[in-house]
């Protein structure tokens, strides 16, 4: 084993701690203190300022230049029985978990010191809240990411869950918020029902929870499969796969920077990181790869298609997420697991941008509706270009062309298929955005639209420079990073450039200079028939809701009328019963020697037979 | 098939010096007797001496905690002495690492619900004082008594304090509930009562656990004897169907007796079929096993969906119960070592998270007056803090990692998957049960998701949306008081969460050693062929 060279010469793995020993040092004095927390900005600045120390130890650890093969591990022994250790808890670095540290920290970073300008009008107390909720978010995230075996992982993978929980719902007198909370919980917990079992699996197959070569040699190849199957359901609902993936639209209930963090740059990339994290378990299951390719690649085009039919530019984000998971999830699928791991960190980089734009663009206009906004580029140059980088970059992104590569490589000719038409669809929605967003005539709100605050400003350029270095640099950094092999220059690439700039012209044709009105056109018209046929999923969701509602109710009347109604009836046969013996209680001794006289006849008779 | 078993589990120490245990077991009397001769009007003096006497008994817990070696397996702290000497009883109690934990449960609990109390309950304080205080010491000398007779005399006097508790204090249909939960008791322990005379006077004049499982007992027999026992342990748990009477019960019960009833007493019943049921009978629970593993699952499903369908937030929390008492049950029936432990585990975080709730619903009843959840909505408005404990609460309660919930609910879930799979995927000769037992772990695990869907669908409908009830306006958040009590219990919802290594300790010697000889006895009937195996491998590896 190869060791982490020394970080602000100390032990990576101490500095690793210190990634999640800040946030949660920030989570316990605003969420144990309630004068701090109600102060406001000074409870976000301490929020922002642990961020800030992870954000900076996560950018050492990436920058120490250790080896690929290095690793640093730190963690304790958890849970133990007869002498076994089977579960730890720590930290621990390698390759696969650094990049993600950084990626989260950073991100984390960015969202928190925006929120100060966009959630400023908001009562102190509650902006307090909001920072606890965050700071427990980053140590859950992390907490999954430096997990050394999947107990640990599914304790970040759950309290994610609940920061999720408690972030979607941060306006909770909002019914709607309040719903689409409980909705994003209870169907992650269904999902989440597969990693569970899986770790039980693992645990009473091989008495190990991590993901070594030694593991999966011990669970042997049908094992392998049961467990990646069981894996890939709670990715699944993490990822927003279809058709788990109802409860992520509705999540944009949250605040904007909460979609930005949570539901499209980190928290919803947790799926895919355990996929890469654990892969040598799904490597070794070839049936569900093939499962995971076709359905990564229809929610790619299915979510793409959706997209293209949204009114609330958040929503066409969200489904646009979606859909870039789904690529992610495909990728894997076909075997590439380094073009996954570059796309979910290259995604989370331009979907953070352009949801923090987004945030800027609402906070102008008071309004998710693109129909509200048109021509805020004249006003809002900053957020308004930064959106149009995310946009390009969402495109065209080099990532998207490694997993169509891998895709195409394992021959899986379907799924490819799927995806190159969701490349083109992509570039068509994204156009679609920003000429309704930014461009044509100025709407009723436009005109006393105002740039954002520089707190809000100043991570939007922020990750809109990252973009575009990633952009750049993609050939050179993106190797050391993720250890992807050599962008292909394959005619996959050709083809996908060209679908996107079909995307493009088809999309400036529609909504250029002659915008036309958008729902007349025969394309949107059909995707919102395809939308009304995805709200078949919806139905689904109710049927089950009204199901196990109707259900329960009938179990109610069984319980109320049969069970306990037998046990009713029981006490009050005996009562009854009870009440007529009584009565052979005349008190005449008549009546008591004609039952003894009775019974000493009967007796005799009875002597007489048995003899 | 029906030869004795040597039970090294059950080895009595020889007594020692100080009977600690009886000091235990009758602190609590001791000061409700002291409690009869301060008259009634001074409401004040009851509340200090019931929490003084509350809190000795807490301290002689730690003290008993601290000298139970839990490394080992065995009946330890005995005190045995002639009781009854004309019928051969005798005063034998002892503790180990089954009865501990649920010791310490009941000494951590009964001080918080007195202090709980001091609002809860508006009159009559002395005799609420004494028959809680009398309560106190029917549980923990069912929990420590090893002579049946003892264990007997022990598990009546709870039924009476109970009684009273929700036939004086309790709700507006209390006689109704009383009524039911004392007749539903009554008619399992009067069954029970018929089997322990049946052992003493095939025994011979004894009622010790230790002779009893020497006996000779035939199949027919001990299936009978089971059915006797269990069915007054199942009552109490309360396993579907008899569980009606809990939720008439519960709702009916003043808050304080909520918390015991769910915190305690229904562990009782687990713990009978663990300590006597099972050891004196095993091969009884092979045969039971397919009944009591359905009854478990169903018990786990139903009592979610009656939850889910309830409107009243206690009636929600007791059919909750029913639910996670089933996940226990299912530990129980798995009987491999996770799933014992598990479920041991799990009946203290029951205690723990249920009791909680039940506090904190009965917190919101004494300022409401009603438990509707229709008559609430948005309050977390104005009770933010109460807010932050329910949901705190709750995520214990659906077994969210690192609060105690999940580390019972993985083991009980390792356990009873391992017993379905163990057995299907080696030795080819599939048994039904196997099917039966992996069939209901993966019905079982849909009780996961409904925990989460009633639970999280009661605290949005009471805590979040708008606050429509201008009823709601004046409600005011938790006294200091409150949280003190609600802190308690979070600290131990966490330390069990995140560290349970000193919590599953503290079973482990006396689960192994308690699965090694009844494992065998178990799986002769209910999966010979598992048996056989099990029996070649332990061979193999003597052999080696």
């Amino acid at each position: 084993m190869v060791a982490f060279p020394p970080v602000f010469g100390m032990s990576a793995a101490v500095v690793g701690l210190a990634t999640i020993v800040a946030p949660l040092a920030a989570f316990l004095l605003l969420g144990l203190l309630r004068p701090l927390r109600a102060t406001g900005t000074p409870a976000a600045a301490v929020a922002i300022v642990a961020a800030l120390v992870s954000t900076a130890c996560a950018f050492a650890l990436v920058f120490a230049g250790a080896p690929r093969e290095a690793v640093a591990d730190l963690t304790v022994p958890w849970l133990v029985s007869a002498g076994q250790t089977w579960a730890t808890l720590g930290v621990y670095l390698d390759a696969t978990s650094v990049p993600m540290l950084a990626v989260v920290t950073l991100v984390g970073l960015c969202v928190q010191v925006y929120s100060l300008g966009y959630l400023h009008d908001e009562p102190k107390e509650s902006f307090g809240r909001y920072y606890a909720f965050h700071s427990l978010f980053l140590v859950a995230m992390l907490l999954l990411v430096v997990a050394k075996d999947l107990l640990q992982l599914f304790v970040g993978w759950e309290l994610v869950g609940l920061a999720s929980y408690l972030l979607i719902g941060f306006w909770w007198q909002k019914p709607s918020a309040a719903r689409a909370a409980v909705k994003a919980f209870w169907l992650t917990k269904l999902a989440d029902i597969g990693l569970g079992a899986a770790i039980v699996v693992l645990y009473v197959q091989t008495h190990a929870l991590d993901w070594s070569p030694a593991t999966v040699q011990a669970l042997g190849p049908a094992g392998a499969t049961l467990v990646a199957a069981l894996l890939f359901v709670a990715v699944m609902g993490k990822s927003a796969q279809f058709p788990l993936h109802v409860w992520l639209p509705d999540a944009m209930e949250g605040p904007t920077p909460v979609s930005a963090l949570l539901h499209a740059a980190t928290m919803v990339a947790a799926g895919v990181y355990l996929l890469v994290r654990a892969w040598p378990i799904f490597d070794a299951a070839p049936d569900v790869r093939l499962a995971m390719a076709w359905i990564g690649a229809f929610t790619g085009l299915f979510a793409s298609v959706v997209a293209c039919a949204q009114t609330d530019i958040k929503k066409v984000l969200a489904y646009s997420t979606c859909a870039q998971l789904g690529y992610m999830v495909a990728a894997a699928g076909a075997g590439a697991i380094d073009a996954a791991y570059a796309h979910l960190i290259g995604h989370a980089a331009f979907k953070a941008l352009l949801f923090l734009g987004a945030g800027c663009l609402i906070h102008a206009v008071h309004s998710n509706e693109l129909a509200d906004m048109g021509g805020l580029l004249r006003r809002l140059k900053f957020s308004g270009g930064a959106f149009i980088v995310g946009a390009l970059a969402l495109g065209l992104y080099p990532s998207k062309e490694l997993v169509l590569a891998g895709v195409g490589h394992a021959g899986l000719q379907g799924p490819l298929v799927l995806l190159l038409a969701a490349a083109g669809l992509t570039a068509f929605y994204m156009t679609r955005s920003v000429l309704l967003a930014l461009f044509g005539p100025a709407s009723a709100h436009a005109d006393h639209a105002h740039e954002a605050p520089a707190s809000m400003l100043a991570p939007v350029l922020l990750l809109a420079l990252l973009s575009v270095a990633g952009f750049a640099l993609f050939d050179s950094v993106a190797p050391v990073l993720v250890a992807v092999r050599e962008r292909p220059h394959s005619w996959l690439g050709h083809i996908a450039h060209g679908l996107a700039l079909a995307g493009f012209a088809v999309g400036f044709a529609l909504y250029g200079p002659r915008r036309r009105d958008a729902l007349a056109l025969p394309g949107v018209r059909a995707g919102l028939a395809f939308v009304r046929a995805a709200a078949v999923d919806r139905a689904f969701q109710a049927a089950y809701r009204m199901g196990l509602l109707a259900f329960s109710r009938s179990v109610a009347w069984v319980d109320r009328y049969l069970i306990d109604g037998v046990m009713n009836l029981s006490a009050f046969a005996s009562q009854s019963g009870a009440e007529r013996a009584r009565r052979i209680q005349t008190g005449k001794t008549y009546d008591y020697l004609t039952a003894v006289v009775a019974g000493l006849l009967l007796l005799a008779v009875a002597s007489v037979y048995a003899r | 098939m029906d030869t004795a078993l040597t039970q090294a589990w059950l080895q009595l120490d020889p007594s020692h010096g100080f009977p600690l245990l009886t000091a235990l077991v009758l602190m609590p009397t001791l000061f409700a007797l002291i409690g009869v001769t301060i008259p009634g009007s001074l409401q004040w003096a009851h509340k200090a001496l019931s929490l003084v006497g509350s809190l000795v008994t807490f301290g002689l817990g730690m003290v008993v905690w601290a000298l139970t070696d839990t490394a080992r397996a065995g009946l330890q702290l005995t005190d045995d002495s002639s009781w009854i000497p004309s019928i051969g009883a005798r005063w034998t109690l002892a503790i180990d690492g089954l009865s501990l934990p649920y010791v310490l449960l009941t000494v951590f609990l009964t001080p918080l619900v007195f202090v709980g109390a001091w609002s809860a309950i508006d009159k009559k304080w002395k005799e609420f004082a004494i028959a809680l205080l009398v309560l106190e010491t029917g549980m923990l000398g069912s929990l420590v008594a090893v002579d049946l007779l003892a264990f007997y005399v022990f598990w009546e006097v709870m039924l009476v304090p109970m009684y009273l508790i929700i036939g004086i204090w309790g709700g507006r249909d209390k006689v109704y509930a009383t009524l039911k939960f004392f007749l539903y008791t009554m008619f399992g322990s009067l069954l029970m009562l018929v089997a322990i005379v049946w052992m003493y006077l095939h025994a011979g004049n004894t009622f010790q656990l230790g002779a009893w499982t020497q006996l000779d007992l035939t199949e027919t027999q001990q299936h009978w004897l089971f059915a006797a026992f269990a069915l007054a342990f199942l009552i109490k748990v309360p396993v579907f169907p008899f569980h009606t009477w809990l939720p008439d019960a519960h709702t009916e019960a003043p808050t304080p007796g909520s918390v015991i009833l769910a915190g305690v007493l229904l562990k009782l019943g687990t713990y009978g079929l663990l300590r006597f049921a099972i050891p004196l009978f095993p091969a009884a629970l092979g045969w039971a096993s397919p009944v009591l593993l359905a009854l478990a699952v169903i018990g786990i499903v139903y009592g979610a969906m009656m939850a889910y369908v309830q409107t009243d937030v206690k009636r929600l929390v007791a059919y909750s119960s029913v639910s996670h008492l089933g996940f226990v049950m299912l530990g129980i029936v798995a009987f491999n070592e996770e799933a014992l432990q598990g479920a041991i585990l799990q009946g203290v975080n029951h205690g723990l998270s249920t009791g909680a709730l039940f506090l904190l619903v009965g917190f919101l009843y004494e300022r409401r007056h009603t438990r509707e959840i229709a008559d609430f909505g948005g309050i977390a408005k104005r009770m933010p803090v109460f807010a932050a404990f329910f949901v705190f609460v709750t995520m214990s309660s659906i077994a969210l990692p690192l609060t105690n919930g999940f580390v019972g609910e993985f083991l009980i879930f390792a356990g009873a998957f391992k017993e379905g799979v163990r057995s299907s995927m080696a030795a080819g000769e599939g048994t039904s049960w196997r099917t039966m037992m992996l069939v209901g772990t993966g019905i079982a695990t849909s009780g996961i998701v409904l925990g989460a869907v009633y639970m999280l669908s009661v605290v949005r409908r009471v805590f979040f949306g708008p606050m429509t009830n201008p009823d709601n306006e004046g409600l005011h958040d938790l006294t200091g008081r409150e949280r003190l009590l609600m802190g308690a219990l979070c600290v131990f919802i966490v330390w069990i969460g995140v560290a349970p290594g000193r919590w599953l300790g503290m079973s482990e010697a006396t689960v192994h050693a308690m699965v090694q000889p009844l494992r065998p006895a178990i799986l002769q009937v209910r999966a010979p062929a598992d048996f056989r195996r099990e029996q070649l491998l332990n061979a193999d590896a003597r052999a080696e």
